[in-house]
């Protein structure tokens, strides 16, 4: 299902185009570096105000990142027709390889915003990981699937649908970067498992339909 | 006879506005067929709906169509702009059983050779269809359709494209040419869809 030529070509067209790494990862960390001066005046946010910054930072960074290169329909079958190459094999490695470039620059950006407001989450390193990867594969197979299976071809109503959906999964984000206890950690992460694989499984119905 | 595509009452057209209008419609392989009609008349959305690449109304047309390997080369092109020609020959052909050597034989006999690694949105339309016609002559698909074959094409490109076309017809596959007028490509044409008619 996941072809590495279709991984190979998304990465190589990402590193050409330089939309995410070079446009938008700058903006956000010039919006991280700018915010704790602007609204307390130094490099230090109350813990209460960071939590919310954060998802929203997040929010920000993901919808920016999604709507960077909209998909062109069109073009897109153009494509996978003329390479006889399956919608659900697209999908699948289209969906892999934007978590490859999306994951690791969602963690240097909380890093930084970590480090600039000298503020740390309160959960486990692993917790933090582990629910950033879900609240991406979700993020991304929803923005591809709005993008591929919808005529949302518009870039504003693309972004008028997903973030509410982004919103909530921030939502589910927020009590396990609160660091609750462990035992509803794992509730929270094994929801957001549950959440992944009812999208996936209604992702690979459409797309085998 | 074995057919790919069949439709009666066959309607195309975008929103409201109708292109093609209850066009009867039956497509064999191992024959060829000709679309011919005047601009507009709905040359590139039939033949775009004969390869699955049409976006538009159907207006509930009935089609049927089997699943076989289908190529459509067009004015507009397919190729990925971003990579290198030698990048979207092997993102292209990674389904089919190609190696290098042969992609490399391929480019020199389509004259590519000195362009494999420059990126496809440097080329020019021409370009960009000789290279297209390169991989579908590597691919070999069972139906191939071409939309404007001489379009964008030098005198030696269009050689090529008809060569291609010569061998196609010899080993019993199917081509599709939609043009203006005949372009005399073909040695038997099964049957010509006038458009105009």
């Amino acid at each position: 299902m996941i072809k590495k030529y279709i991984i190979k070509k998304e990465l190589n067209m990402e590193f050409r185009n330089n939309t995410s790494l070079f446009l938008i990862t700058p903006t956000m960390c010039v919006l991280i570096i700018v915010f704790p001066i602007l609204s307390e005046n130094r490099f230090r946010v109350e813990n209460d105000i960071f939590l919310i910054v954060e998802l929203l930072l997040l929010i920000i960074f993901t919808t920016l990142f999604s709507i960077r290169n909209p998909l062109k329909e069109q073009k897109l079958i153009k494509e996978l027709n003329f390479g006889s190459i399956k919608k659900v094999d697209y999908f699948y490695s289209k969906t892999f390889s934007e978590l490859i470039i999306f994951y690791p620059q969602i963690i240097i950006l909380l890093i930084l915003f970590s480090g600039f407001t000298n503020t740390s989450l309160n959960s486990s390193l692993l917790h933090i990981c582990l629910s950033i990867l879900f609240f991406c594969l979700n993020a991304t197979m929803i923005n591809l699937f709005f993008q591929i299976f919808t005529t949302f071809s518009n870039r504003f109503v693309q972004f008028t649908l997903i973030v509410p959906i982004y919103i909530g999964f921030a939502i589910l984000i927020a009590p396990l970067w609160l660091g609750v206890n462990q035992e509803i950690s794992n509730i929270y992460l094994l929801m957001f498992l549950g959440i992944t694989m009812v999208i996936y499984s209604f992702t690979n119905f459409y797309l085998r339909k | 006879m074995s057919l790919f595509f069949e439709s009666d009452n066959l309607t195309l057209g975008y929103g409201n506005q109708l292109v093609i209008k209850n066009l009867d419609i039956s497509l064999n392989f191992s024959k060829n067929y000709e679309i011919t009609g005047r601009n507009g008349s709905g040359k590139t959305t039939l033949i775009m709906c004969i390869s699955n690449n049409f976006i538009g109304n159907t207006f509930n047309s009935n089609i049927h169509r089997k699943n076989t390997t289908l190529m459509e080369i067009s004015s507009s092109p397919s190729l990925v702009p971003e990579l290198s020609l030698l990048e979207n020959f092997k993102y292209f052909l990674f389904n089919d059983n190609i190696n290098d050597s042969m992609i490399f034989n391929v480019l020199d006999k389509y004259g590519l050779g000195s362009f494999k690694t420059d990126l496809v949105g440097d080329f020019s339309s021409g370009m960009i269809k000789r290279s297209e016609i390169a991989i579908a002559d590597l691919k070999n698909p069972k139906v191939l359709c071409i939309d404007e074959p001489k379009v964008y094409l030098d005198e030696n490109g269009v050689d090529l494209l008809l060569n291609l076309i010569t061998k196609r017809e010899k080993e019993g596959n199917t081509s599709i040419l939609s043009s203006q007028e005949s372009i005399g490509a073909f040695k038997s044409i099964e049957r010509t869809i006038n458009l105009n008619d």
